[in-house]
């Protein structure tokens, strides 16, 4: 390095040095910035608005959080909303930690991509957030208090959870992955559909409402953690989301059961280990038994049979009884992986009728849960002019399921 | 000047008159004939005994001598020669050593008899191994030199002497190995020595810096280290040695960035524990130049670098208080180096109180009274620390860290990756003495990458480094039966 | 002579020249041909290997750079005219890319819009490299290969969960005609092959150069065709919207862990990859400036064009899309004459075949 770089660094250093001390341009004020962890929006009381909660956490001194909920009733439009939010309270809403957008459930019946497409838009947004209908009015999820002391918002991540995603008793999609499907040749989706449910009774505080703004903005701040904790009794609730609605073209068109959320799962989503329960007529009568079922193969192919469209749910799971209603024997309870085969039968002809149940109810809705059209696109793409329009109920489905023990 | 004369006295006068100080003595005695002689000497310097066993004693048992090639035989000492310049003379009492003159001998005879007070041969404090020689360099160069020697007992050891410093004259040895080192680095760095031209050499760091090819560059330019066993395994890789007299500290040349990464005890250790360990101190230099950096880009310019809880803790944490994160951390490794400075400067029975104003005072009070925050506290305790674990790196480590803060702070997280863009062109195209300095990452040079941040088994070290192009490449010819297994 | 190497002219193919390609482009090509854009990728990366090719089988018959060979055909002045033409070709053709990693930065390196303040420096770091002349883009090339290869690695096992490679089908669901139309419209970003002229006489030709340039370009090209199906599989019908695709892939999977954005680390060491690639352009525009200016110093034309494409990227920082459009919709037939053609023509100016070949050739027939 000669003196010339030498100098033209120094220059650059104190022109940095100048920047460093001075600069205001596009950085962030933690102290000013609103972290947003979740956003529930519902039909607001004039047609064609929103009512637009955000749930932004505040933290604390050592760190673990409470979160505070704040609704701006009446936006056109949930960027509105946001910009709402910072225009009236001062504090800028920072989406990136965003985990979580809840529907109400009022909003699926338009096109939910209304109001989802301020999340696809922004570049400040991330599309990996969890998509939830809720049962009733989304904001009341987030006033919801978990039975261990969780902020509601993280409570329902945890109930969306890939993990629970695993076990197929819900089903959890992304806002990429929903997206994704819309945009498709199938133009159908799913998301899990939550319900409030008011369950134990715990130690809390009242959660009165504290509205702030007599304008369009509400606020409460929310002390639904153990950091807001204070004397007082109060019903805690969970979040159930066994519970599937369906959507064509952004439309909520059906829902599904728990048990065809639970065939659904093992036929069609990234479910590994799935647990459900049997009924199996016995000579004392009606036993129920709980089994660990592992899925190991699955698919749902479309194929053309004699020109005919055919469609094809092949599933092999192995099964292992966890729990019965009856008492049994020491012997048999130790040997629980031999699973009688009527049991096996029993879930193996379950799982057929709720899967076909699932399959017809979106069917009959229009929605194409199963992506039929999308393979008919790709796979028999020379078809898919023929059929697209009427696949649904021209294929013909078979199921091939079979259940073996789990050795 | 005059010339010397037959006459002792005069001779002596003609000394006294350019050694005028008072520490040049004069020590006068006869022979057994009455001849008079003079030795003129530097106080404190040279050992009078050895002048009065060696010199004053056999000569006053003797008669005249015929001349100085006969006197030198009367001499009791080993290290004896004839000078008649009276200025070399000076410069030989300078150096300790006596100037006898005898009446009747229009000579001088020199004397060698230097007493130079030396400390003993220790561990050097700034390179420790727990396994390994502890011999460390001292000031004296013959000594050093003569380590090297009893470490590489070749013909091939080649010690090129030179008088640097016009008021000086200090001792500088350049040492290599011929047949090794590459004879046009050896040639250039002889060249650049001999040009030097300043009054005083008090450290070989001022020999460093003639020889450094880009003396305004932030980073090291020569290699050092104050252990024999290193250097000679430096010397045997095709580096050139530098040692200056009144330094502990020997040069090597050409310098590459690696060479810092490697401790003293990893070639003593397993390769899997040395190839861990220079991992550790490329990780920990990474985190002590670029963790403040990414902090304070990620609290002002990108949340999302930030994991939810961490960034919850943070946002807690810094509540209130009256800084700018850039700023926190700005002033706190300000603070940091103020301290550093303070603890290496203060006598050490301060140090303690240092270290408790430091913790304390400065670190848990300032959080307590909400000036800066706890997590800013770590992050400078843990950027200061890392650095120290590649102590040759400190000073530029130091200068970075700040860098790219300011860059951080300023441009915000894209700063970041161009500070290091920029840096690393400034690093590719720093050559020295034909070695690029990033080498052997740049340049790839494969076969060196053996004992780079890795570290091979020795038995695979079977080249010298290329980069360094020595003439004789192999450095070890595996046994048959190695060989043999191997290939089994 | 010898300021580049082979191996590193091959790193430069294999690590850089892909991650340009990591941004828009993948946008860009689904926009003209959905799911076909493999097809499309493969037909622009065939057409660059053959040029590759070519100008290897120049290096091969010549030891002289580009500029002698004009200067020995036609003289000194056409030497100087051909280069100044060609330093305004790379000047172009720069300002597309960096427009791209400008956008990229705002989106993945900064939450609010930063000023063009924030991008600027990237210009006194090319400034800086274009003073170091052929051997920084070589040993900039060395390093990169480490960072590319972990960090793209790490991508790419980040991403391939949410992929579903199904959605590239059915093939050639577009026709041929969009593909062609696809590819003509994304020429721009395959011009890297004519980077490899002005490196002649700069490198020395040793055994299996061109075989060794060619593969290691394959490789590049491998991976460009491996990403872009990653890339379609993540996000099929929506991949139209994902601009700067290379931040958009590992998201899913980092998004929801504990360590957060962990990805953010390896885009940034990525970016470290594209900064280096992006200077190149640049530096081979500041070279054919000297040359025209009789190898003039390199620190004055550096500053006038990095100060020139600074004006440029302020002067368009709001016109990315128009700019977008009229470099790849309308001026596509320069980016072929320049980077294709020129290369061809370039075939018939060695007037002799070098003494060392013509002996070996002649050995050869005997």
């Amino acid at each position: 390095m000669n003196k010339l770089w030498m100098r033209i660094f120094i220059c650059g250093a104190c022109a940095l040095l100048l920047l460093f001390f001075s600069n205001d341009f596009g950085l962030i004020d933690i102290q000013e910035t609103a972290i947003v962890i979740a956003i529930a929006i519902d039909k607001g009381e004039e047609e064609g608005k929103f009512d637009v909660s955000a749930q932004i956490a505040v933290p604390a001194g050592t760190g673990t959080g409470t979160a505070g909920n704040v609704t701006v009733t009446g936006a056109s439009t949930v960027g509105e909303a946001i910009t709402e939010l910072n225009h009236k309270t001062g504090w800028y809403p920072t989406l990136v930690h965003c985990k979580l957008v809840l529907l109400g459930e009022e909003t699926t019946r338009e096109n939910v991509f209304e109001i989802l497409d301020y999340f696809l838009r922004s570049e400040l947004v991330e599309d990996t957030c969890l998509v939830g209908v809720c049962e009733g009015l989304a904001k009341d999820a987030f006033k919801a208090t978990s039975p261990v002391k969780d902020i509601s918002s993280s409570a329902i991540s945890k109930v969306l959870s890939s993990e629970a995603q695993k076990t197929g008793l819900i089903s959890v999609t992304n806002l990429k992955d929903f997206a994704k499907n819309y945009y498709s040749v199938s133009g159908g989706g799913f998301l899990p559909f939550i319900a409030v449910k008011q369950e134990a009774e715990s130690q809390g505080d009242d959660q009165a409402q504290k509205p702030v703004f007599n304008g369009k903005i509400n606020s409460e701040i929310s002390p639904v953690s153990s950091e807001g904790a204070k004397s007082g009794e109060k019903k805690s609730d969970v979040f159930d989301a066994s519970r599937t609605m369906l959507f064509q073209n952004g439309k909520g068109v059906a829902l599904l059961t728990p048990d065809e959320t639970l065939a659904f799962n093992m036929a069609d989503t990234p479910t590994d280990y799935a647990f459900g329960n049997i009924e199996v007529d016995e000579k004392d009568g009606k036993v129920v038994y709980d089994l660990k079922m592992k899925i190991t193969k699955k698919s749902a192919q479309l194929s053309f049979e004699n020109g005919k469209p055919v469609f094809t749910f092949r599933i092999r799971a192995q099964a292992k009884i966890i729990d019965a209603n009856k008492s049994d024997s020491i012997l048999m309870i130790t040997q629980s992986a031999l699973v009688p085969e009527q049991v096996l039968n029993a879930a193996e002809e379950k799982f057929k009728k709720e899967l076909s149940s699932a399959f017809e109810k979106s069917a009959a809705a229009g929605c194409d849960l199963f992506g039929m059209k999308m393979q008919l696109y790709r796979f028999h793409h020379k078809k898919y002019n023929a059929y697209k329009n009427t696949i649904l109920n021209r294929v013909e489905t078979r199921y091939d399921i079979r259940f073996s023990a789990l050795k | 000047m005059k010339k010397l004369s037959e006459i002792c006295k005069e001779n002596v006068k003609i000394i006294k008159k350019i050694l005028s100080s008072e520490d040049i003595l004069v020590f006068s005695f006869t022979m057994k004939d009455g001849t008079e002689c003079a030795a003129v000497y530097a106080d404190g310097i040279t050992d009078k005994m050895l002048l009065g066993e060696q010199v004053a004693r056999p000569l006053s048992s003797e008669s005249r001598p015929k001349n100085a090639e006969e006197a030198a035989k009367l001499l009791q000492s080993p290290e004896n020669k004839r000078e008649t310049e009276p200025e070399n003379i000076v410069s030989e009492i300078l150096s300790g050593n006596t100037a006898l003159f005898i009446d009747g001998i229009g000579e001088a005879l020199i004397i060698g008899m230097k007493k130079i007070s030396m400390r003993a041969i220790m561990e050097p404090p700034t390179s420790v191994a727990v396994k390994g020689p502890r011999e460390g360099f001292i000031e004296d160069v013959k000594t050093n030199v003569s380590l090297i020697r009893n470490r590489l007992r070749t013909e091939k050891l080649q010690v090129k002497t030179f008088k640097v410093g016009k008021q000086s004259a200090t001792t500088v040895c350049v040492v290599f190995v011929d047949g090794i080192a590459n004879p046009d680095t050896a040639k250039e760095i002889c060249d650049k020595i001999e040009s030097i031209n300043i009054d005083s050499i008090p450290d070989s760091s001022y020999i460093g810096k003639f020889l450094a090819k880009n003396p305004y560059s932030l980073f090291k330019q020569v290699g050092t280290t104050e252990k024999p066993d290193i250097l000679c395994a430096k010397i045997l890789e095709g580096r050139i040695a530098v040692f200056t007299d009144g330094s502990p500290i020997a040069l090597t040349l050409p310098y590459l960035l690696t060479e810092d990464f490697q401790g003293p005890q990893d070639y003593f250790v397993s390769p899997y524990r040395a190839t861990l360990s220079r991992l550790f101190r490329f990780f920990a230099v990474c985190v002590s130049v670029l963790l403040p950096a990414f902090y304070v880009a990620a609290q002002l310019f990108k949340l999302q670098l930030l994991p939810f809880g961490f960034l919850l803790t943070i946002s807690g944490s810094i509540q209130d208080i009256p800084l700018s994160p850039s700023l926190e951390l700005f002033f706190l490794l300000l603070m940091l180096e103020i301290l550093i400075e303070a603890s290496i400067r203060m006598p050490r029975y301060v140090a303690l109180a240092l270290s408790v104003i430091g913790a304390l005072v400065l670190g848990d009070t300032a959080v307590k009274a909400g000036i800066v925050s706890s997590t800013a506290i770590i992050i400078m305790a843990l950027s200061g620390i890392s650095a120290y674990t590649v102590p040759d790196l400190v000073g530029t480590v130091s200068i970075l860290r700040l860098s790219f803060l300011v860059v951080a702070g300023s441009i915000g997280t894209y700063g970041i990756p161009l500070l290091c863009a920029l840096l690393l062109y400034y690093l590719i195209s720093s050559d020295a003495y034909g070695s690029p300095m990033l080498a052997p990452f740049s340049p790839i040079v494969k076969r060196d990458m053996r004992d780079a941040l890795l570290k091979a088994p020795m038995t695979d070290l079977t080249t010298r480094p290329e980069v360094f192009r020595p003439k004789n490449k192999t450095r070890l010819k595996p046994s048959t039966e190695r060989k043999e297994a191997d290939n089994g | 002579m010898d300021k580049i190497k082979i191996r590193q002219i091959c790193f430069l193919f294999a690590v850089m020249m892909p991650v340009t390609k990591m941004l828009v482009y993948p946008t860009t090509l689904t926009y003209y041909v959905k799911n076909d854009l493999l097809i499309s990728a493969f037909c622009n990366l065939l057409i660059e290997g053959v040029i590759v090719g070519l100008i290897m089988l120049l290096a091969k018959k010549t030891d002289k750079s580009f500029f002698s060979l004009i200067e020995d055909r036609f003289g000194n002045l056409t030497a100087r005219i051909v280069y100044a033409v060609c330093a305004l070709f790379f000047f172009a053709s720069a300002l597309l890319p960096l427009a791209e990693q400008k956008l990229f930065v705002m989106q993945v390196f900064y939450e609010n819009v930063p000023s063009i303040i924030s991008f600027a420096p990237f210009f006194f770091v090319c400034f800086f490299a274009c003073t170091k002349g052929f051997k920084s883009i070589g040993r900039a090339a060395d390093l990169c290969l480490p960072v590319f290869a972990v960090s793209f690695t790490v991508i790419l096992l980040l991403s391939l969960p949410h992929a579903d490679f199904s959605a590239l089908l059915p093939i050639t669901a577009v026709s041929p005609l969009t593909i062609g139309k696809g590819s003509l419209f994304s020429v721009n970003w395959f011009t890297d092959c004519f980077f490899l002229l002005f490196f002649l006489g700069n490198f020395k030709y040793e055994k299996n150069a061109s075989k060794k340039v060619i593969l290691s370009f394959a490789a590049g090209a491998f991976f460009i065709l491996i990403f872009l199906a990653v890339f379609y599989g993540v996000f099929a019908d929506i991949a139209i919207r994902q601009q700067n695709a290379i931040a958009q892939l590992p998201k899913y999977t980092t998004a929801f862990t504990s360590l957060g954005r962990l990805d953010y680390l390896f885009l940034f060491a990525l970016t470290l990859v594209m900064i280096f690639y992006l200077c190149v352009p640049i530096q081979l525009c500041v070279h054919c400036i000297c040359k025209t200016f009789k190898n003039c110093r390199p620190t004055l034309p550096s500053l006038a064009v990095n100060a020139a494409m600074l004006g440029l990227v302020i002067l368009l920082n709001r016109s990315f899309n128009e700019l977008q459009t009229f470099l790849t919709s309308q001026a596509w037939f320069v980016f072929l004459i320049f980077a294709y053609l020129l290369p061809v023509l370039a075939l018939l100016l060695p007037k002799k075949i070098l003494p060392k070949y013509k002996n070996k050739k002649e050995k050869l027939y005997e």
